[in-house]
């Protein structure tokens, strides 16, 4: 029992109790080694599952397919596992700003098999946030098994989705930069160390059973000043792809949630309508990473207008498929989008300046990915090194960085937070930590509670008061009742000031005569940033607490300005 | 009456005897309850090392729009404010989260299966979770509404069952009401049960507030239960012991709940006791 016990607290080991930060790389190497598992499970299914039905594809039931996919998707998650929906990225970043990483067990399983049903029978969806919500959830937990502390599990979590990504691209650094830069938003060594581990365990675990290949075969291309500088057009092109893909996701919700029908029949429709145009435009179905090889290879061979009616028609088919409920991820068609954008800005490049030679097609497609991830994501870094590891692509460097940062830019310009973000943005749960936000989150209304104001009652005469305060050292006497102790005022000792020099108001004046009645008072479960913020509009220094008309203490700001210096400093590393 | 009691209600008649033992405890204990109805199947709790997912059977939703208005009357008529929790946060549109800074918890013995399923000796997996991960106590109510008028505790020397004890005192102690100690010998003599109550200073406590503390001294721990009052509320720890203990050796507690029918108020292994 006793070895049990030991194990279950790897902290108290005398190795970790040496340096803590041992313990976190231990951890990271198994969490990566687990989400790159996870993520190599989940391509491999789809692969299986994409071979499977590939055979039906010439019928002219073919469209069915997505429908059914979604439904069963759906199906096994509002009913098998009863999993509350969504697209997972967001959860994962709520849970490390709100409630220290923690994530269920089930998300580590759930999302893998939900997707899978969903892209591998056509739906429009990549399966990257799937794996990401299941690495995080395998950090969370193995934190939570071996009670690690919050901060030791936000930077499991991320070790988890550093992992994922890592293992399902064969990219550690893209992965190591998605965590941080995306999930965990904090940019200090004690978090990157163990993401960078933990994003190299899943690269390597992925290359141990699948081998050692880059996604999309490495190309070379021959830039000249003028192809750097017409990246720039890329750039709101792309811009306008990634803002135009985020509204119809967003709209596509709306309207889903209007129509009066079960969850699943809700997923059916719109995996039935990606069927139909899967059956004109084949680039719509799947995650679509053969046809993203195809355009960066220059093969797809289209004239402008279809390559044009893609782009157009692989943005419906992801907001149709994640809209209508199926489950999945925006990574992998981001990258389709993008490719295509690429490749219809480059026929528009012939077809206006046909004298100049331009780069090769795949060039564009390239940058459009960056562009396309980096303007989703609002995460310029990922975008980057991202295209940069699944191309080999580092002499595209100069044009990639040009057209993600614009790209970001404008997004950022019309959608000041990005598609992950925008939910958590509006609802106010994104806690970045040493934010004001995150600081005032973290501590509550019971923690800040002051006790020691003498309760006073309104039948006391100004004299009896009088001794109260020579013996108080606070300005604030709260007023109960005799009989019910139910809380009636207060009364600030400015309120007695005209009386104080006056003895003969002594034995005339009583305390209810003189105390507030309308009194602002906050309840021990509010959050301490609404206390602050009524203390603000109402230009408050202290605020009385009170609980089914009982009083229960006071709050000041001098308090809360007294907590706020040490969570800052614990969450700043200072204590 | 600072303390707070959560209750998720079920517009039922079953629901409704939940809701009168929790106001029923409230008042003894000098707690308020504060009522969650629930308007999705599901929702999320968050613990401080854990985040349990609470799936509620269908009929926490029956008639939604009669179940405030339910609640309020039969809180009203025991002289008590309707308190209702409206979620402030969100994991996923219809995954609300319920904040756990609660100081006790009713629950039925399960609230994730069908109401048929509720009786004795089964305690639902949803509530076994909460019990686990929860800084309160949980209060395991009969399935129909049963007033007390004694505490029994279950002492068994353990970390929990110290937790427990300390429990029981301020419930007598807020209460006023007689406290009995239930303690099944094992390897252990009695005087070393007393010398774990010596060294947590809880001589004075024992001496105020226990009438009586039985020692149960043959193994045939089940047929000892008929000594406890039916009008006791039940106070012990589980989970105290690990899973390997557990599988091995059983559980006391699996025991006690499988065969009485008394109002139980549990301690897990996060509790965190309060004096």
């Amino acid at each position: 029992m006793r070895i049990l016990r030991w194990w279950r607290y790897p902290g108290n080991w005398p190795i970790f109790r040496f340096d803590d930060r041992l313990l976190l790389i231990l951890m990271a190497v198994i969490v990566g080694i687990f989400s790159g598992l996870s993520s190599v499970v989940l391509n491999r299914s789809l692969l299986i599952m994409s071979e499977w039905l590939h055979r039906y594809q010439h019928f002219w039931w073919f469209f069915a397919l997505p429908a059914a996919g979604a439904a069963l998707s759906s199906l096994f998650l509002e009913k098998v596992v009863r999993e509350g929906a969504g697209h997972g990225v967001p959860e994962v970043i709520y849970s490390v700003s709100r409630y220290g990483g923690l994530l269920r067990l089930r998300s580590s399983v759930t999302r893998l098999v939900s997707s899978c049903l969903t892209i591998g029978s056509g739906g429009s969806a990549g399966p990257e946030a799937p794996v990401v919500i299941s690495g995080a959830a395998i950090g969370s937990n193995i934190a939570k098994y071996f009670s690690l502390n919050d901060r030791q599990r936000v930077a499991l979590v991320g070790c988890g989705a550093g992992g994922a990504i890592a293992s399902i691209f064969n990219a550690p650094i893209a992965g190591m930069v998605f965590a941080v830069e995306v999930i965990v938003g904090e940019w200090k060594s004690v978090n990157i160390v163990p993401i960078a581990i933990a994003s190299v365990a899943g690269a390597e675990i992925c290359r141990l059973l699948q081998g050692n290949q880059i996604p999309f075969g490495h190309h070379v291309f021959k830039i000249d000043f003028l192809n750097i500088v017409a990246s720039l057009g890329l750039a709101v092109l792309s811009a306008a792809a990634t803002i135009l893909q985020t509204r119809m996701l967003r709209s596509m919700h709306t309207i889903s949630h209007k129509v009066p029908a079960p969850m699943w029949v809700r997923a059916a429709i719109g995996g039935c309508m990606v069927g139909i145009i899967g059956l004109y435009l084949p680039v719509v179905l799947g995650e679509g990473y053969h046809w993203t090889e195809i355009l960066i290879e220059g093969r797809y061979g289209q004239i402008l207008t279809i390559v044009a009616l893609a782009s157009f028609a692989k943005i419906a088919a992801t907001a149709l498929t994640l809209g209508w409920g199926g489950s999945g991820g925006i990574f992998a068609p981001c990258l389709v989008i993008g490719s295509l954008v690429g490749v219809t800005y480059h026929h528009l490049l012939v077809l206006f300046w046909p004298s100049i030679s331009w780069v090769n097609e795949g060039y564009y497609a390239l940058l459009g990915m960056a562009g396309l991830i980096s303007g989703m994501l609002q995460a310029p870094l990922t975008g980057i090194f991202l295209i940069v590891e699944i191309t080999g692509g580092w002499q595209v460097i100069v044009p990639l960085i040009i057209v993600s940062v614009v790209t970001t830019t404008i997004c950022h310009y019309f959608e000041p937070a990005s598609y992950y973000l925008k939910d958590l943005v509006d609802h106010g749960h994104l806690l970045r930590p040493g934010t004001d936000e995150r600081i005032l989150s973290d501590l509550n209304v019971t923690e800040l509670l002051e006790q020691d104001c003498v309760t006073v009652h309104p039948s006391m005469l100004l004299r009896d008061f009088v001794d109260i305060i020579k013996h108080s050292h606070r300005n604030y006497f709260p007023v109960e009742d005799e009989k019910t102790g139910d809380f009636l005022g207060i009364v600030h000792l400015d309120d007695i000031r005209p009386y104080l020099f006056d003895p003969v108001m002594y034995d005339t004046v009583f305390l209810g005569q003189i105390m507030r009645t309308q009194v602002e008072v906050v309840h021990p479960d509010d959050d301490v940033l609404d206390v602050v913020r009524k203390m603000d509009v109402k230009g408050l220094y202290s605020i009385p607490v009170v609980v089914n008309h009982k009083y229960l203490g006071l709050i000041s700001k001098a308090t809360i300005l007294d907590q706020y210096r040490k969570e800052l400093m614990v969450q700043c590393h200072l204590l | 009456m600072d303390h707070q009691l959560l209750h998720i209600f079920r517009n039922n008649p079953l629901g409704r005897e939940t809701l009168l033992q929790s106001i029923y405890f409230c008042k003894k204990v000098g707690a308020f309850p504060v009522i969650y109805i629930p308007k999705t199947t599901k929702f999320l709790m968050y613990f401080d090392n854990d985040v349990v997912q609470v799936d509620l059977d269908k009929s926490y939703l029956d008639d939604g729009d009669t179940a405030q208005p339910h609640a309020a009357e039969i809180l009203t008529q025991a002289g008590l404010e309707p308190r209702f929790l409206e979620p402030k946060h969100y994991t996923a549109s219809t995954l609300p989260d319920i904040h756990t800074g609660f100081n006790y918890m009713c629950c039925p013995r399960s609230i994730s299966d069908m109401s048929s399923k509720i009786g004795i000796g089964y305690i639902g997996p949803r509530v076994r979770r909460i019990v686990k991960s929860a800084r309160f106590p949980v209060l395991i109510a009969s399935p129909v509404f049963k007033p007390w008028n004694s505490i029994a505790v279950f002492f068994g020397g353990s970390v929990n069952a110290v937790k427990a004890l300390r429990l029981g005192f301020h419930i007598a102690r807020v209460s006023g009401l007689p406290l009995e100690i239930f303690t099944q010998i094992g390897k252990s003599s009695k005087e070393e049960y007393q010398r774990v109550v010596k060294d947590r200073n809880l001589e004075k406590d024992v001496d105020q507030y226990v009438t009586q503390w039985h020692y149960f001294e043959n193994n045939n721990f089940e047929n000892h239960l008929y000594e406890v009052p039916h009008d006791a509320l039940v106070i012990l720890g589980a989970y105290g012991h690990g899973v390997i203990k557990h599988m091995v050796v059983g559980s006391k507690w699996e025991t006690i709940q499988e065969t009485l029918g008394n109002n139980l108020l549990v301690v897990g292994p996060n509790f965190v006791a309060w004096r």
